[in-house]
């Protein structure tokens, strides 16, 4: 692993729009090295974060640091932000909004042109520096985004829904760059509702609900914790059924005929063989981690 | 001023050249307009800042828009400048027949008297009297000189207003006054110097009318209200527009707001100046060209400060319109918005306008043109009529820098609380009382 840039420190922050409190005293920290992903349902608080941390919004309380100091407006300029709501000229050159937007994050005209060609090239967009922004695809202009954000080689990178809407070759390749730049040591940070998408990408995760954090760690040390997981698969049976009376047991998923049993730490696992046994032959019966999905349902919940 | 311009003509070509060659990638050929647009958007400003204008520049330089506007505006000048030019070049033609002789000095008379009053003489010499009276009845002749002692008109000169009436009276004069020269025995210097002796000057104790500065402060009236509207315009759907796509969110990222204002702002300022001064520029050299009256008495001070005043009103109203973009997200509410803002310039507009005869200017007008949203068009008037010193100009001048100062100051605290919140329409009052 490359040097650690730094670590990004969110503490109490709070913000109120009215009546409705969009961030509750909300606290975590985003080390280098690492992607961690930021978890939440809609309405959490995560754009709001991502905007705080920008000084898009203003904080009622709260502080966003940056290896132990204040963040201000020179700070900035060394991180690396993709909104959610796309933001580019449609009307400009590809090429030349690169340059404008690294250029405006303190880099030499020589250094912005090299970054844009490297970056056009990297998405796979060599060949269209000499368009207009509006004549590419949503897919393309976020490539162009996700470009603009990698410019200057910020130490700190925060995507809003970075994959939103993209295509398979899209989600691919912009999940190679985040692990290619927290393997160079930078701090990558971002928000998705795809969570088989997280539980690949991200080492560790923030999970947010009404304003305030409900789950953070590590994925692994996150699907490790709570209660385990049984995976069981009947012959001939597709709905479950069978499983639904056991006492203290809860199903957590049936998908194909794979049933999916959240146990209790004192259940007795003999017990949910037998009831398995008397509906059909059993096909599988394994203990398994819990899934990212369900970290973030009990979270949520 | 000829050579001047020429000068800086031929400054800015070489500064091009230069350009191009040390870029040493364009093909060579035409200058296109979007290499125009790139040479002149690669200026350089410090900061933020100065990246923020050098972008606006590029891209507005780049624009059908400003192409097709600036084009109009030249061909409205030189519309302005070259029809009255045409209108005295082409002197009607007076057909006057010539019965028996006239001697050389008679005949300088005649065409020094029909040039006198714009009019040009063709002298056609007919065989005899009788045939002189018959194509003059025939009205192929406008007159016939009699052997230089009289004039033969076909209807009696009673009135001076037809141009008929006006040849006859002043050949009849010029003829009479070279045959009394003769009888006096003057010598041919001494009977010229009578005859173009020079009157005494008239001196009025009220301000002189000054036709020509009035016409070019018209034309500066025009221009700075076509100018501004254009440009408040562009600043006001610029910040909308950012604003709408959200590239605001990625700018402020990492620019401070006011620094993206103030960019903006500038940018689209200069282009303004740019556009003025290209097209004051082509106006004045072919003025000079064509011999157009728009250089002569006062009109070139009128030309700078319609110039000064396009600059401060700019500066002015463009974070008025700039805050009001930043508030709207759709193009219904950019005209609600814009549309009171724009009552100033409408009234100060007008009123300059109406004032702009030969009259005594109005009282309220004066007032205007020390009030910073009306003084873009009430001070040139005043200039060009000479109903004003020069402290006044600077007085209102200086009253429109501070007036901006407060302005920006109030407009930028608007943008920066408005620009980042969307999906409605947001107040004044909501947002300055924004907690």
């Amino acid at each position: 692993m490359a040097e650690v840039a730094g670590i990004l420190e969110l503490t109490g922050l709070t913000r109120r729009f009215g009546g409705v409190t969009a961030l509750d005293d909300l606290s975590f920290t985003v080390a280098s090295g690492r992607v961690t992903g930021f978890l939440g349902p809609n309405g959490a608080g995560k754009t709001t974060t991502m905007r705080a941390i920008f000084g898009l919004t203003e904080l009622d309380h709260g502080h966003v640091g940056w290896n132990g100091g204040a963040v201000g407006p020179r700070q900035r300029r060394r991180f690396g932000y993709m909104p959610e709501e796309r933001g580019l000229y449609p009307g400009m050159i590809v090429g030349e909004q690169l340059q404008y937007l690294g250029r405006l994050h303190g880099m030499a005209p020589g250094a912005a042109a090299d970054a844009a060609t490297r970056w056009l090239e990297r998405l796979d967009l060599a060949d269209r520096a000499s368009s207009k922004v509006s004549s590419l695809s949503h897919g393309n202009q976020q490539r162009v985004q996700l470009a603009a954000a990698l410019m200057h080689e910020p130490e700190l990178l925060v995507l809003d829904e970075p994959m939103a809407g993209l295509d398979p070759t899209g989600i691919e390749t912009f999940g190679a760059v985040l692990t290619e730049q927290a393997h160079a040591g930078r701090c990558v940070l971002f928000s998705s509702h795809q969570l088989d998408l997280v539980e690949e990408l991200c080492e560790a995760v923030v999970i947010i609900d009404h304003g305030r954090v409900v789950a953070s760690g590590q994925v692994e040390e996150l699907e490790i914790g709570g209660s385990p997981r049984l995976s069981v698969r009947v012959e001939g049976d597709r709905d479950g059924r069978w499983a639904r009376d056991l006492p203290g047991i809860q199903v957590s998923e049936v998908k194909g005929g794979q049933v999916r049993l959240v146990l209790p730490p004192d259940a007795d696992s003999d017990a949910v063989l037998d009831a398995a046994r008397r509906t059909g032959r059993v096909l599988e019966f394994t203990f398994e981690r819990r899934r990212l999905s369900e970290v973030f349902r009990e979270a949520v919940r | 001023m000829k050579d001047f311009f020429y000068a800086i003509a031929a400054a800015a070509v070489l500064l091009l050249v230069v350009r191009r060659r040390r870029s040493g990638r364009q093909p060579p050929g035409r200058m296109t307009v979007r290499r125009l647009a790139s040479s002149l958007g690669g200026f350089h400003l410090a900061g933020d800042t100065g990246l923020v204008a050098q972008r606006e520049v590029r891209e507005r330089l780049r624009g059908r828009f400003f192409k097709v506007i600036t084009l109009i505006l030249l061909g409205v000048v030189a519309a302005a400048i070259i029809i009255p030019t045409l209108h005295s070049s082409t002197r009607p033609v007076v057909k006057i027949g010539v019965a028996g002789i006239l001697t050389p000095a008679q005949d300088r008379a005649v065409t020094a008297a029909l040039a006198h009053i714009d009019l040009r003489g063709q002298l056609i010499v007919q065989p005899d009297l009788a045939s002189a009276r018959t194509a003059l009845r025939a009205g192929q002749l406008t007159m016939v000189i009699d052997h230089g002692r009289a004039l033969m008109v076909e209807t009696p000169v009673s009135s001076s207003s037809t141009t008929t009436a006006s040849a006859a009276i002043a050949i009849a004069e010029a003829l009479g006054s070279e045959s009394a020269f003769r009888a006096a025995g003057l010598t041919a210097t001494q009977a010229s110097a009578v005859a173009h002796a020079e009157p005494l000057p008239i001196l009025s104790q009220a301000p002189r009318q000054k036709g020509a500065s009035r016409g070019t402060a018209v034309i500066g009236l025009i221009f700075i209200f076509i100018l501004l509207t254009q440009y408040l315009t562009w600043t006001l759907v610029g910040v909308m527009e950012e604003k709408v796509s959200r590239v605001v969110e990625v700018l402020l990222a990492t620019v401070r707001p006011v620094q993206l204002l103030a960019g903006k702002v500038l940018g689209i300022g200069l282009v303004a100046l740019l556009q003025a001064g290209l097209v004051v520029a082509f106006a004045l050299i072919l003025a000079d060209a064509v011999g157009s009256d728009i250089l002569h008495g006062t009109a070139p001070i009128v030309v700078v400060a319609s110039l000064v005043w396009l600059v401060l009103a700019y500066a002015f109203y463009s974070w008025v319109f700039a805050a009001a973009g930043a508030m709207a997200e759709r193009q219904d509410q950019a005209q609600s918005l814009s549309l009171p803002l724009s009552v100033p310039i409408i009234v100060g507009y007008v009123l300059a306008l109406v004032n702009a005869g030969p009259g005594p200017t109005s009282l309220l007008v004066k007032i205007f043109a020390y009030l910073p949203p009306t003084a873009p068009f009430a001070m040139p008037l005043l200039v060009a009529k000479g109903e004003v010193a020069w402290w006044g100009f600077c007085i209102a001048a200086l009253v429109s820098v501070v007036s901006t100062a407060v302005v920006a100051r109030f407009a930028g605290t608007v943008y920066q609380r408005a620009v980042l919140q969307t999906g409605r329409r947001l107040r004044v009052r909501e947002v300055l009382s924004r907690q």
